[in-house]
Formats: structure tokens, sequence, C-alpha cells
């Protein structure tokens, strides 16, 4: 047993705690908001150069094989700082996902570009009222020379920008997990924005062709690799509501100990302070839970239900810490002057992607349930 | 970064599960549906606690002076989750608080007497710290010991002084300085033998357990039965807490509940057709108690892990006790709810589910939240140490 990180890991995440914060003050957040941008490439560009675009990219494709954990202290600084960079869907479930189940020649040919920036490979793991890529409703049919996919996926980042789009769908035997190129023919990106004020894209495919090269697993191995995808997506979600839950309860101490009324700094009210504390026990509750479930991946040993209880404590402290952290600012935390209102935005976004704690709430009670019914026999 | 037991915690872990089991008679559960040694005390107890002394499982984490085996916080925790899980009554406040307090501070002579007895598993020790006027804030206490050549005469009254009842030993904080600038500077620890002269109690029957009102009338104790110097008592008092909240937010104890709804549910017709546990709601209250768990193991790793790197950051310890605490409460409530009316049934009735201890565990949760230091004062800490937040008023 050990809550402690390795030299190198803990260096990564002070450089990237480092270069987020130079690139993630208000008036630069500001102007990239005013010209509708939601990514700040120049950013990506310097996480590029500092090597951090390739925490869990292996060193022969250019990246620093620290492994997942390392890459989920990265999301968590993200969140931190609100940085408009796309960590989760390219690093996490694109590049996490190539990395454990593309072939070698998919490796050398869109690894090493990701790690250096030059390439974006985005993924679109959601559909309507589905989160689990596992389960596609997009359908595949085998054809000369790769497949043809057809069917729709939601809330996808980055896709205009991004040289291939992983996803998955249904075959007649089994599901496929594909590489799709934005600009291939049968491909129409329709522009939705979001809580956060990204503008993500509705991925509507007809009848798209991709070529044998792209196709990256078919069968048990594409189930397990959107098993995987699915299971890390969650945690460095979680790991993403680590730092902006720990950030939004840090601005709202200070705030509540400088804000006077009645003569006195609001902090020193209990019902007010309590509030915060019960912030703080929340975010420590969720940072356990995400730790765990995060060194369960980088080990690859099971996974399951630590992921799934991640991802509930995320649902539910998001919540929490949001509201709570608005309600003790006042006026001030709904003013867009003011950083707390992205954080909101964040926090309910994070929430709502890749599962609620509802739907997971449930999900893990049907495991319960099976788990104790084989055992009675 | 590994959240996970080594193979040799594991083997600990089992070693211990296995070993309790053999603790746990026919005899003992019998014996511990008599209110009155519920919480031990009974002859049976007496009799499984001495077996425990001699098969050296007592003072695992005591310096190899003291006959102990020096066990690392983490190995000490695998130990008490275990013994907790199994239900065993095991005076932890006595092995694990207040015994090693007293080899490091006591006279070599009742070191033998006192340390000597606990290792054996002889000797039981209540704690002697609240009063019907100190209770969070403890310094404030009133009972007080004065100086009588070579003796101690004590005077006052003890509140919710659990276990004296058939403890042999209370461990008393008493006023020895009622003229110090400061409350928390005139306090005296002492060892008070409970079958000494001027000594009595009343029982007083709770929610849950009976406790004890403990009355000190003029007893008269050596001098060798002060703890550490005079008016030294506080940091004897507090140097204990995190080590006593240690023993009482365990995972095992919940976590076996948990298990037991979870297989009754499994094997319990619901009325319209299939098993009780196939109900949504069923499940939904049994997932939330399984996501709220998991924080408490992880919550009881992270701290022995800390204390054995060293000290446990205050935020952290009162994060623990309020979530542990508010949890446990939460849990007992949402695994009542799966049984029902069942559920209200009581231990020695028929038809009790597990034996009852879902609603006798309830009835003794009552106190977690405001016991071993209220969740208001550990929110206060909360906002103070870990987000430096001003102090309230």
């Amino acid at each position: 047993m050990n809550f402690t990180i390795s030299e190198e890991q803990q260096s990564a995440q002070q450089l990237a705690q480092q270069i987020l914060g130079d690139f993630t003050d208000v008036d630069k957040l500001k102007a990239l908001e005013q010209r509708q941008e939601s990514f700040d490439t120049g950013l990506w560009q310097a996480l590029a150069k500092a090597g951090l675009l390739g925490l869990d990219i292996a060193e022969d494709q250019g990246g620093t094989g620290l492994g997942f954990y390392s890459l989920t202290t990265l999301c968590e600084e993200v969140g931190r700082t609100v940085a408009p960079v796309p960590v989760i869907p390219v690093l996490v479930s694109a590049a996490g996902t190539l990395r454990r189940f593309a072939s070698d020649t998919q490796k050398d040919q869109w690894l090493p570009g990701i790690a250096s920036g030059a390439t974006l490979i985005t993924a679109a793991l959601e559909e309507y009222n589905n989160d689990d890529p596992t389960a596609p409703s997009c359908s595949a049919q085998k054809m000369e020379g790769g497949y043809s996919i057809s069917g729709t996926k939601i809330c996808v980042s980055q896709a205009s920008s991004a040289a291939r789009i992983l996803l998955s769908a249904q075959t007649e035997e089994g599901i496929v997990v594909a590489l799709v190129d934005p600009h291939a023919s049968g491909v129409t990106l329709n522009a939705q924005i979001v809580t956060t004020g990204e503008t993500r894209h509705e991925l509507v495919m007809t009848k798209v062709q991709v070529p044998t090269q792209d196709i990256v697993a078919i069968g048990s191995e594409a189930l397990a690799a959107m098993d995987w995808a699915h299971l890390a997506t969650r945690t460095a979600l979680a790991a993403m509501a680590v730092g902006l839950c720990d950030k939004m309860m840090r601005i709202t101490g200070q705030y509540t100990s400088e804000r006077e009324q009645f003569g006195r700094p609001i902090a020193t009210f209990q019902a007010v302070s309590h509030r915060v504390a019960d912030c703080y026990i929340d975010v420590e509750c969720l940072r356990l839970v995400t730790q765990q479930a995060a060194s369960l991946i980088n080990e690859s040993h099971p996974a399951k239900d630590a992921v799934h209880i991640a991802k509930i404590w995320c649902g539910n402290v998001t919540h929490r810490v949001s509201q709570a952290s608005q309600h003790c600012h006042g006026g001030t935390g709904v003013d867009r002057d003011y950083p707390l209102f992205r954080y909101c935005q964040w926090a309910r976004q994070i929430e709502l992607t890749s599962g609620s704690s509802a739907q997971l709430t449930g999900e893990l009670g049907q495991a319960i349930c099976a788990e104790y019914l084989s055992k009675a026999g | 970064m590994n959240i996970e037991l080594t193979a040799q915690q594991k083997a600990l872990q089992l070693e211990v599960r296995e070993y309790m089991k053999t603790v746990m008679t026919p005899e003992l559960l019998e014996e511990i549906k008599i209110p009155e040694f519920k919480e031990g005390g009974g002859p049976e107890f007496r009799k499984q606690y001495a077996r425990m002394g001699t098969d050296g499982w007592i003072g695992l984490s005591w310096s190899k002076e003291l006959g102990g085996k020096e066990l690392s916080h983490i190995e000490q925790y695998i130990f008490t989750d275990e013994v907790v899980r199994s239900g065993f009554a095991y005076p932890f406040l006595t092995t694990e608080s207040t015994t090693p307090v007293i080899a490091a501070n006591a006279s070599a002579e009742v070191c033998e007497e006192v340390v000597g007895g606990v290792k054996q598993g002889k000797v039981v020790i209540a704690i002697g710290y609240s009063e019907p006027n100190a209770g969070t804030d403890l310094a404030s206490l009133t009972t007080k010991a004065e100086r009588d050549g070579d003796d101690w005469i004590i005077n006052g009254q003890k509140m919710w002084t659990s276990l004296a009842n058939f403890a042999d030993y209370v461990w008393l904080a008493a006023r020895t300085d009622p003229d110090a600038t400061k409350k928390h500077k005139g306090l005296t620890m002492f060892l008070v033998p409970t079958n000494i002269e001027g000594f009595s109690l009343t029982p007083v029957n709770t929610l849950g357990v009976r406790t004890n009102a403990t009355y000190y009338s003029d007893v008269r104790i050596p001098d060798k039965y002060r703890v550490g110097d005079v008016n030294a008592g506080w940091k004897l008092i507090t140097g204990q807490l995190n080590i006593e909240r240690l023993s009482l937010f365990t995972h095992g104890q919940v976590d076996s509940l948990y298990q037991g709804v979870c297989e009754w549910a499994a094997q319990t017709a619901a009325p319209k057709g299939g098993k009780l546990i196939e109900q949504p709601w069923v499940q939904h209250n049994l997932a939330t108690v399984k996501s709220g768990l998991e924080v408490v193991k992880l919550i009881c790793w992270k701290q022995v892990w800390t204390m054995d790197q060293g000290p446990l950051n205050m935020a952290d310890a009162s994060v623990a006790k309020v979530y542990s605490s508010e949890f446990f409460v939460e849990l007992y409530r949402l695994l009542l709810e799966v049984m029902g009316q069942a559920g209200t049934i009581a231990t020695n009735s028929p038809g009790a589910v597990l034996r009852g201890k879902i609603e006798f565990r309830w009835r003794v949760g009552a106190v977690l939240t405001f016991g071993g230091g209220a969740n208001e004062v550990q929110r206060d800490i909360i906002a103070m140490a870990g987000l430096w937040m001003p102090r309230t008023r």
C-alpha cells in the first residue's frame, strides 16, 4: 500500500501545474471565450513541448510512458485550472485505447503525432441515451476493404479538427472499434453548444466507408477496448473533478474569509464555514475513490466496481461542491467577471458525461444483485 | 500509488479472521445475548480475552520492550478491523489507547501490574474523562485530586464511564491545580482500581448499551497510581484521541453488516415473486451503502498509511471522524430500510434478521456523531486547519 506518487510523476504534475497556471489567467480565458474558441492550441503545444501529452504513450511512440495514473494527475490539474484543452477525449479515450488495443502500425501512425501535438485523435463514446461504448447502436457492415458505418454519436469534442474519431459500432458478429475520418464522405457534423459553453458536435454517419487500416479491433478485442475506454474515461473525469472541486472549495474558503457582512467575515459564521468544511470532506472522499480507481487501472487490475464508485462520487461531489460554492458567494459567484461560473459549468458537464450518479448507482445495484444471487445459488 | 493490501498484509488479515472465529465460541455468542454482557465482561468474554493474551495477540503495536511486536499502523489496523468485524468486544481503549501511554509514563511497579495484566488479557481499563458538565469542553472538568502525604484523595463524579462495571481500573483525569491560568494545564492522570474504597457506580441505561456514572468519594490511592507528571495530564489525554478513533470507525464492522444484508436479501422472497435483492429500491440502497463503505475503507487505509510516515494532519483526522460517523448512521438506516419491519425485531426475538445486529448497532451508533469530539468541533477544525478560514465564534 502506498499513497504517494513517484518523483517522476510528481515533477510531471508540478510541470503541468506551472504551464496550466501560466496559460489560464482570467484575461486569457476571457479572450478565448470572446473569440468563441474552446481549445487553447497554444497551451496544447506548450504541454506537448513539455512532454505532457505523452504521459501515457510509450517511449517508442514519442511518449514518456509514465502511465495511466500519471495521466490522471494531468487531468486533475486541467480541472483545477479549467484549462480549455481536450485531455480526456484525446489523451485518455483515444490515445490510451490505441496504446493498449491498436496494431503496431496504427500506434506508429498516430501516437507520435498525438504526443508531439501535431495530430489530434478524438473519441466519440456517447450516443443519445447511451453512454456505453461496448453497446453502441451505431451499426457497421463488413464490406470489401473495411466497414461501412452508420449512426449518430453526440457531444464529440474536437470533431472537426481531429484527424480521426475513435468510436464503436455494432456488427453482426459483435462490435468494431474504428477510426473515422471526419472528412470522409457520409459524415455530417452538427455543432452542439454544451453546458461548458464549448462547441461540440453531433456526428451523423451515413454509410461511412472505413478502410481496414483504420479498424482498431473487432469482436472480443473491441469489447475489451471499449470497456477499457469507458472505465478510463470515467476515472479521468473523476480525476478532473478532484482538481475542479478542490479549487472551487478553496476559492470559496478564501472568498468567505474576506467577505464581510454584519461587521465580520462571513466565514466566522459556523453555518457558512461548516458548509465549506463539508465540501472539504466531499473532495477528500472523491480524491480517495478516484486514486483507487486510477491506480487499479494503472496496474491493469480489475477496476469495474472501483470506477463505478468513483464516478458516482464524482457526480455527487461536483453537484454539491458547485452548489455550495455558488451559494456561499452570493451574487458574486454568478457574475461572469468572477471565475467561479466556469467551474460550475464544468462541474455539471463532468457530472452528466459518461454516466450520471443515479444511473451508475442503479448499475452498481444490479451488479450487487447478480453477485449475491449467484452466491445464494 | 498502489492502494491495495500487500500479499503479506492479506495473509495477516486472513490469519486474524480465522483466529477470531475460534474466539467467538458458541458460549460467547450465547453470553452476548445477555444485555449486561453485550459489551464484554462476562465469564466467557474473560476467558477468551485471556486466551488472546496467551496466544500473543494483545499489544501487537507495542514496543518490543513491552513484549509487543511493534507492528506498523497498517498491520495494527488490519488486526483491529478483523477483531471488530468478528463481533468480539475486544477492549481496544485498554489495549491500544491507554496502555501504551501508561507504559510510557507510569512507575515500574504499576507498569508490571497494569501493563503486564493487559498483556495477559486479564485487565480491562475504563476511561474516566467526561463529567456531567464537561463533555466536548473536556478541560473544564472538576473532579479533583488532592495530595495527602504519599497518597492522593479523589473526589468527584464521572459520566459515561463505559465498561466500569467490569473494568479493573478507571483511567481518570482529575484537576490537581484549581488555580491554573489555563484550565487544561491543571489536570493529572491517575489509575483508580475499581475495588478501592470510596469508588462506586450506578448504571446509566442508554438508547444503546449500558454505561455508568462513577463516583469518587474520598478515594485514597497511593502516588504510584499517578501517571505522568502532576498537572501534565492534558497531553496524555489528547495524544490518544486519534488512536481511539482508529478503532471506532473501522471498515470491517459495517462491511460485514452490508454483506449480511445482501446475503439475506438474496435469499428472501419478494412479495410479488423473485428475491428481495431484485427490487430496484433495494439495489439502490445497497449500492449507496457500497459506495460509501468504499470510502470508509480508503480513509482508514490512508490514515494508517500516513501514521506510518509521520504525524496525522489535523484536518484529515477530522474528515475521517465526521465522514465515518455520519456515514455509519446513514448505513444503519439504509440497511434497516431493506429489512423493513423485520429490521425492528430485537436480538432475542424470533424472526430477528442477522440476530438483530443492525437494530442494535443503530442504537449504539447514536453516540457516534458527538462522541470522541462533536462533529461541529471537527468541522471547525477542518475549516481552520484545512482551508485556513478564520476561527468561528
